[in-house]
């Protein structure tokens, strides 16, 4: 159970808080609500570039990390298809530190070409050592575009291909920053040892003067409805076979979102789990496999991934993952197999609230949904879910023409 | 216009860093008995820590086969029901493995703390390894490390460690993917017998724990087998090599990393030379990063640090970079290296990484399975958690003048090792 505190400023910056006595540490989450999915298709992976800039130097402050780091900080950020999230954790003595930091780069950048010409180097090296040395580092590419017609969600956060970064321009990034980047597009979630009173009156001082920007309202294209199989095939230079299958789900707020989850633990959440113990540990079909949902606020993607054995062909090994499909869809769940998926749950929830910093990004994550309370009702929320109905997502969810199949086959 | 205060605000460092002492009970066996309630919440964690790491195994693969087959099947139970209890409780069953120790530790809500003791009881004590498991155990591992082959990075580390101490060395062996076709239960069961016993083993609890909760723990560490055949582990002198260069086709960056041999944690420059490592490559912004990243955007990260063993540790400095980069990057890895040898590291930013160190620890120790992980590595070093406390005491009292006098002495270019993946 966190207790929530909130405050919005009158620029409208929204303010969320959680006082912990017991550590030494506060953490300071600051979340924009721009993404991978607000990119143009022509300029992806701009919200992780500039996630990067968001390091170049500010208004006032030439470096960002040399007082982070005197002050005994420490601080990174990562952007998704959803939002861009920047965190900090200090020592409470310092916390005031971090607002000053924070305010700064919100008020505005340094807009410096040398950081962009680096920057946008870094990331060209991030892209090859994450992407492309990487075997299978591309799947993620294949796949959301197969999954993905006309929702931006068809690219990933790193972007489309090198060269949209390396032809980003300074006049860009500035007009991304003053698009995106606004108190009135942002919040601000603090964590530990610090009051609520303290919290209010330090963003006061320092984010209040911030004034409040142009956000144009996002209006993003539904998915249509998927309705015919897609399927590709490709050869690469990876050490063995491997295998996607991905569908489509809810977004992140939809009442079927805790059913499709608890779809996705119980096909892979575990050892225990339906696709480990048939497909990897009975019939010794895989060496590895794995499901999971996006969560993402738009709709989302239920994925399930396999390594098939060596001398298990392709066909096989996806017949078998159907076979459990269709089983999920047809037989009825146990009580004390969705029991086991719930006390997953609860316990995942408790263990991923044990520092100040994850409890300040998830505040922060649940706010920017707009329901910052969900955050101590999600464990009830899934306890409440009835296996039928896991039993009825199952049949919505697994349709082969409603699924995208990406293969990879070995070329050794 | 300035629309607000430009003014930074003021910094403090706190002199001491929080790190409560755990209480130990010592068992009639010898094992060990680290407690910690600590939690607000309603968790708890316990590790098992064996002196069982890889550099404790005579037959390849057979210390991280062991470990890891321990919850595949006891005398009670099947692996499957094993996992199936698990989960059902929503508890955390985790194996680690490295040179010098294997680490099993269970998380669970405090609400299910006994069963999951129960099944802790049975994966400790009375694993049965059975064949079929080891077979499907061996497979995967197989399929997985030969993935791992074909990653520079992964390939890289091996390769420097080889290239360190001699590819016969506990500390830089790596085996070949064959050698587990050969691996038999026998080994496994020969090992487990071996080492995993009270003298070379103990416990950490931590979370929200109750006097009962105790006296479970209790019931646990004194189920372990006292006496028989103590193992030793046989170190040779390690044999170096001092470059290394391996091609890798169809890499797009270059895996490097240099280092040189120094000693274990408790030899008392060992916290001086983790500041200086820090110096150079220890923290985003630090002169390496400044330099390969910042400054030529070779590549997207670069780290220094020390690195420590029971019975020896080393220097390293670890980074990918875009190939046609590679001589250009290790000439300003040296060269930072050197200037470490040179020049006095200004006052500002020596306060500044020390500043660093001591917030990285208050961090590390934040939460109750932070502070579980800092007590295991303090106990596996011969210390308790006022450990932190002296490292701290230590920290702050280093000068500009101490680290180019421990620059000087450790870090010359003799004795360098440089490896290049890519």
């Amino acid at each position: 159970m966190i207790a929530v505190n909130r405050h919005t400023l009158s620029n409208g910056l929204r303010i969320v808080h959680n006082e912990d006595r017991s550590t030494q540490m506060v953490a300071i989450n600051v979340l924009y609500d721009v993404g991978a999915r607000d990119e143009e298709e022509g300029r992806t992976g701009f919200a992780h570039l500039f996630e990067h800039l968001m390091f170049g130097g500010s208004m006032n402050i030439p470096d960002y990390d040399a007082p982070v780091q005197e002050a005994g900080g420490e601080n990174n950020a990562w952007t998704t298809n959803d939002f861009t999230n920047y965190y900090l954790t200090l020592p409470a003595q310092n916390a005031e530190v971090g607002f000053w930091l924070e305010s700064d780069r919100m008020l505005g950048l340094a807009f410096s070409s040398e950081s962009l010409e680096v920057q946008r180097q870094v990331v060209m090296e991030e892209f090859k050592q994450r992407y492309l040395n990487q075997p299978y580092g591309d799947s993620s590419h294949l796949t959301r575009a197969m999954a993905y017609t006309v929702h931006p969600y068809r690219w990933p956060t790193i972007g489309l291909e090198l060269s949209h970064i390396a032809d980003a321009s300074l006049d860009d990034v500035k007009d991304f920053f003053f698009r995106f980047y606004a108190p009135n597009n942002a919040v601000l979630s603090v964590a530990g040892n610090i009051t609520f009173d303290e919290v209010v009156r330090l963003a006061e001082k320092w984010f209040g003067p911030i004034p409040r920007r142009d956000i144009r309202v996002r209006n993003l294209p539904k998915e249509p409805v998927q309705t015919e199989m897609r399927r590709m095939e490709v050869e690469c230079d990876v050490p063995m076979d491997a295998l996607y299958l991905t569908f489509h789900m809810c977004n992140r707020l939809h009442p079927d979102y805790y059913a499709t989850d608890m779809l996705s633990d119980l096909l892979a959440n575990g050892r225990s789990s339906r696709l480990i113990q048939h497909l990897v540990k009975e019939k010794q079909l895989f060496s590895q496999i794995d499901a999971y949902v996006t969560g993402s606020v738009d709709d989302g993607l239920l994925q399930i991934n396999g390594k098939p054995l060596p001398g298990i062909s392709l066909e096989q090994a996806e017949e078998a993952v159907w076979e459990e499909l269709e089983r999920l869809k047809s037989e009825p769940i146990g009580e004390g197999e969705s029991e086991k998926v719930k006390n997953k749950f609860e316990a995942n929830t408790l263990f991923g609230e044990l520092n100040v910093m994850n409890k300040a990004m998830n505040l922060g994550f649940y706010k920017m949904l707009g329901d910052t309370e969900l955050i101590n009702r999600e464990i009830d929320i899934f306890r409440s879910v009835a296996p039928q109905e896991i039993v009825e997502m199952a049949r919505r969810a697994f349709v082969p023409h409603r699924c995208s199949t990406l293969v990879i086959k070995s070329k050794r | 216009m300035k629309i607000f205060p430009d003014m930074q605000p003021p910094v403090v460092i706190p002199e001491r860093v929080n790190a409560p002492l755990a209480e130990v009970e010592r068992l009639p066996n010898g094992v060990e008995l680290h407690v910690l309630d600590c939690s607000q919440s309603d968790v708890m964690r316990v590790s098992f820590v064996f002196g069982a790491g890889t550099s404790w195994q005579s037959v390849p693969f057979s210390a991280s086969a062991t470990v890891n087959l321990l919850s595949e099947g006891t005398r009670s139970w099947t692996s499957h029901e094993i996992s199936e209890q698990l989960d059902y409780y929503g508890s955390f069953f985790d194996v680690n493995i490295d040179r010098d120790y294997a680490v099993d530790t269970f998380c669970c809500l405090t609400k299910f703390f006994e069963r999951t003791m129960e099944i802790a009881r049975e994966v400790i004590f009375m694993p049965t390894f059975p064949e079929q498991e080891l077979e499907i155990y061996a497979m995967k591992r197989k399929q997985q490390l030969l993935i791992n082959r074909t990653k520079p990075d992964f390939v890289a580390r091996e390769v420097f460690g080889r290239t360190l101490f001699g590819a016969d060395h506990p500390y830089g062996a790596s085996s070949p993917v064959e050698s587990y076709d050969t691996l038999s239960r026998d080994d496994l069961v020969r090992f487990y017998d071996a080492v995993y016993r009270a003298e070379n083993c103990f416990m950490v609890a931590s979370g929200k724990i109750s006097q009962p909760h105790r006296e479970v723990l209790r019931s646990l560490a004194a189920e372990f087998r006292a006496g028989g055949a103590a193992v030793d582990r046989l170190f040779p002198e390690p044999h170096t090599e001092y470059e290394k260069y391996m091609p890798f086709e169809g890499a797009v960056q270059t895996s490097i990393r240099i280092g040189k041999m120094m000693f274990p944690r408790q030899h008392p420059d060992f916290i001086g030379l983790q500041v200086a490592a820090s110096v150079l490559g220890g923290y985003f912004g630090s002169r390496l990063i400044q330099n390969l990243r910042e400054r030529h955007g070779f590549t997207y990260g670069v780290y220094a640090a020390m690195v420590n063993f029971d019975k020896a540790g080393y220097f390293a400095i670890a980074t990918e970079v875009g190939r046609q980069f590679t001589d250009e990057a290790v000439r300003e890895i040296y060269a930072e290296v050197e200037r470490l040898c040179n020049e006095r590291v200004p006052r500002e930013e020596l306060e500044m990484v020390k500043n660093i160190i001591v917030g990285e620890m208050m961090r590390v120790l934040d939460g109750p399975f932070g502070l579980a992980d800092v007590t295991m590595e303090n106990v596996q070093n011969g210390f308790d958690n006022s450990y932190i406390d002296h490292t701290v005491a230590r920290i702050r009292s280093l000068t500009p003048d101490d680290v180019l006098g421990l620059a000087q002495r450790y870090l010359g270019r003799d004795g360098f090792v440089t490896v290049l993946v890519g």
